[in-house]
């Protein structure tokens, strides 16, 4: 957040790519794409191409990681070299981690684990092209991908950011927005019962401006969890 | 031969796809693929929902992972070979154990390799779960023994009664054009013994049904393969 | 299918049949999959390859940045390629450092269109012994249907096919050209199952076969790479008899690719 105002971001309304304030961009979802996956899925959102894979319930590997009455759930989340302009070095790094960790733990809270004890669950996401607001698509990728995977959950988990920019709540930050933008919060929610999973804040706003963002960023996934469902329906037919 | 017949597709136009976390209204008990949350039953799993006999099921229709239940008949393949017992791939979230009392030869200790090897399989049963998920299973009931012909095929478990069809009609046709002998795993590992060509088209129509078991028009796709 | 365990019953089925000319998945032992490929797809590569080989997929994305030539020539770009085995596209990819089979993957593919001598090095050339243009060909595996070796050299030449000098960008011109190729290599991977030879393995006839063979020729059926992997053995007459193979069925890959560049 280089929270600098002499861009202009938002005018009359109108942002730089032509969306309202509350507008999502453009998201795109298929389930079951891969084949060796035992559930996978691939997301377009704006100019962000995320793949998401899970296998399991599996053995777990390794070992010292297996929890007796329990499955553990492995996320893990990486951005391809050539996704960013700025060719990333292959790799993990600690903005990797990070979101893989606040990941794994998101899901923790759905996943049904106690039915698999001692098993892992994998969940691997792939940034194959990145424009901001990529882990809340990887997030959403990887929830369509577990239930395609057919892993017992108590709901999917859509993952929208909305943010702030001269001085006006957004919803769904693209590149330029969250690069000279004031304001970047990730949210993720259980659609059923409202509750947050994950949530980050950069950036600066006031009290109002962050129920304002909490609002918007809620309704964005709202609107994404009814996408997310679509998409497997369509792979799976909606009724026989 | 135990559970040959499938009659789930009956209900088949007023099924409805639920997602995890669908409500499901019902004054049913609540059976398997659902969750309960303020005294209300949700699915848990995506698939279609069972309202019979009393309980609420959702019938999971994706996934690879196979949950054992005692007297299903599988093919398990040896992974490793210990003093007393194999451990067999199963399919399901980890590695299930062939105890050499319930394999029905006379094993010296130490010498299991000797009888069932890594890569090789058997057609045995479930003859255990216990209470914290671990399982075991059995070469000494019913037609259980050691293949040594053929191949085996890997399907996803809820595609199994597909394969099977109606009252066993989809396999029959299978078995009956292909002239081979197959054996069903309830985990969905096939194994299809025959003439080589036979084999690869029993495999590839087998195959067929776990890609698009969800697509309308599957079985005449399978009578034209078979046909050929 | 992608469970860990292999039965050797698989292995018998699937070398009775190679021994007719035939494969459990219908084909015949010289005969490729199906391949598509698609280009252009990422905004932020320099060039971009989608090729699906079967079931296997591959991703290929090209960057191109600034960089300073090697000491010994000082008028060629450089390039580096970089292979993903990401965990999503086969449950035995754990994440971790790279096994020997992902550098083993890696590095035959980088000299395939290294030593090929593919891309026009002197073409990259900036300012003599100052600046340079360093190609990084990085290939994402998102699914690994078997035979990674022949879809990455697939994708890599197709991304390449379709990949621009980014000089706008960095001002050094002001025009975007097309990235120099001098050759297309096009390599074709067997396998060795009981005493017969296949060609373009699947994973499952990867998980049985023996040794691996693979051989790149250019588009003047002259050869520019080979590799031989596992520890098993082929005899001479298989190893020439192979190479002949490669030239006649290398065909397929290679219209592919000519189909993509238009």
């Amino acid at each position: 957040m280089a929270g600098q105002t002499d861009m202009e971001l938002i005018k009359d309304g109108v942002r730089l790519d032509g969306r309202k304030a509350d507008e999502l961009r453009e998201v795109k979802i298929v389930a079951g794409v891969l084949d060796n996956a035992n559930g996978s899925c691939y997301l377009e959102w704006g100019n962000n191409k995320v793949y998401a894979g899970v296998f399991g319930p599996m053995e777990c590997h390794p070992r010292h990681k297996q929890k007796a009455d329990r499955a553990i759930v492995q996320a893990r989340y990486t951005m391809a070299p050539f996704s960013v302009n700025d060719r990333k070095r292959p790799g993990y790094d600690r903005r990797s981690s990070e979101i893989s960790y606040i990941v794994s733990q998101a899901f923790e809270k759905v996943v049904m684990v106690e039915e698999f004890p001692k098993a892992s669950i994998r969940v691997d996401m792939q940034v194959v092209e990145a424009h901001a607001g990529t882990r809340c698509a990887a997030l959403t990728a990887a929830s369509v991908a577990l239930a395609d995977a057919g892993i017992p959950m108590r709901d999917m988990i859509p993952s929208c950011a909305s943010g702030k920019v001269n001085d006006v709540v957004v919803l769904d930050l693209n590149k330029e927005e969250d690069n000279y933008g004031q304001a970047d919060l990730p949210l993720a929610i259980i659609p059923s019962t409202g509750e947050v999973v994950l949530l980050q804040l950069d950036g600066h706003l006031t009290p109002d401006e962050f129920e304002q963002a909490l609002d918007l960023a809620t309704s964005g996934c709202m609107d994404l969890y009814k996408k997310m469902r679509l998409a497997l329906e369509n792979r799976y037919g909606g009724s026989a | 031969m135990g559970k040959e017949s499938s009659d789930k597709s009956d209900s088949v136009s007023s099924r409805k796809l639920v997602l995890p976390g669908d409500l499901l209204e019902t004054k049913s008990k609540p059976g398997h693929g659902i969750f309960r949350r303020d005294g209300r039953v949700h699915a848990s799993v995506l698939g279609y929902s069972s309202d019979q006999s009393g309980y609420m099921n959702v019938n999971a229709i994706t996934g690879r992972s196979y949950t054992p239940k005692v007297g299903d008949k599988i093919v398990a393949i040896c992974v490793e070979t210990a003093p007393s017992v194999w451990r067999m791939d199963i399919g399901a979230s980890f590695n299930s154990t062939l105890h050499h009392s319930e394999s029905g030869w006379k094993v010296p200790f130490g010498d299991t390799a000797r009888f069932l090897a890594i890569g090789d399989a058997i057609w045995a049963e479930v003859f255990m779960v216990d209470a914290a998920g671990s399982h075991q299973i059995s070469l000494k009931k019913d037609d259980c023994r050691k293949l040594y012909s053929g191949t085996i095929v890997k399907i996803g478990p809820t595609n199994v009664p597909r394969v099977i069809g109606k009252q066993g009609s989809m396999i029959t046709a299978i078995r009956e054009k292909t002239q081979t002998r197959i054996l069903i795993g309830q985990n969905g590992h096939i194994w299809i013994d025959g003439k080589g060509n036979d084999i690869a088209t029993a495999q590839k129509a087998i195959e067929m049904i776990d890609n698009e078991a969800n697509s309308k028009g599957l079985t005449k796709k399978i009578e034209k393969l078979l046909e050929k | 299918m992608s469970n860990d365990s292999v039965s050797n019953l698989m292995r018998g089925h699937m070398e009775s049949l190679a021994k007719e000319g035939k494969r459990a998945d219908g084909r015949g032992i010289n005969e490729f999959r199906k391949v598509t490929i698609e280009t252009g797809m990422l905004n932020t590569a320099e060039g971009s390859a989608m090729v699906h080989l079967g079931n296997t997929k591959v991703l290929c994305g090209i960057k191109m940045l600034i960089g300073t030539p090697y000491g010994d020539s000082p008028g060629s770009g450089t390039m580096m390629t970089s292979t993903e085995l990401a965990p999503l596209a086969d449950q035995s990819f754990d994440p971790g450092p790279p096994r020997e089979q992902s550098i083993e993957l890696s590095r035959v593919v980088d000299r395939g269109i290294r030593e090929s001598r593919m891309i026009d090095f002197e073409g990259l050339c900036i300012e003599h012994g100052e600046k340079v243009w360093t190609v990084f060909i990085d290939l994402h595996i998102l699914d690994n249907g078997g035979n990674l070796f022949d879809c990455c050299t697939l994708a890599a030449a197709a991304a390449l096919s379709n990949a621009k000098i980014p000089n706008v960008q960095h001002g050094i011109t002001d025009k975007d050209v097309d990235l120099p190729i001098a050759c297309w290599p096009i390599s074709c991977t067997f396998g060795k199952l009981g005493d017969s030879i296949i060609l373009d393995p699947t994973s499952d006839e990867e998980g049985v076969m023996s040794a691996r063979f693979t051989v790149a020729h250019d588009e003047n059926g002259n050869l520019r790479a080979a590799q031989k992997g596992m520890n098993g053995a082929f005899t001479d007459t298989e190893i020439r008899e192979a190479v002949k193979t490669a030239r006649a069925s290398d065909n397929v890959l290679r219209e592919a690719l000519k189909g993509i560049q238009g």
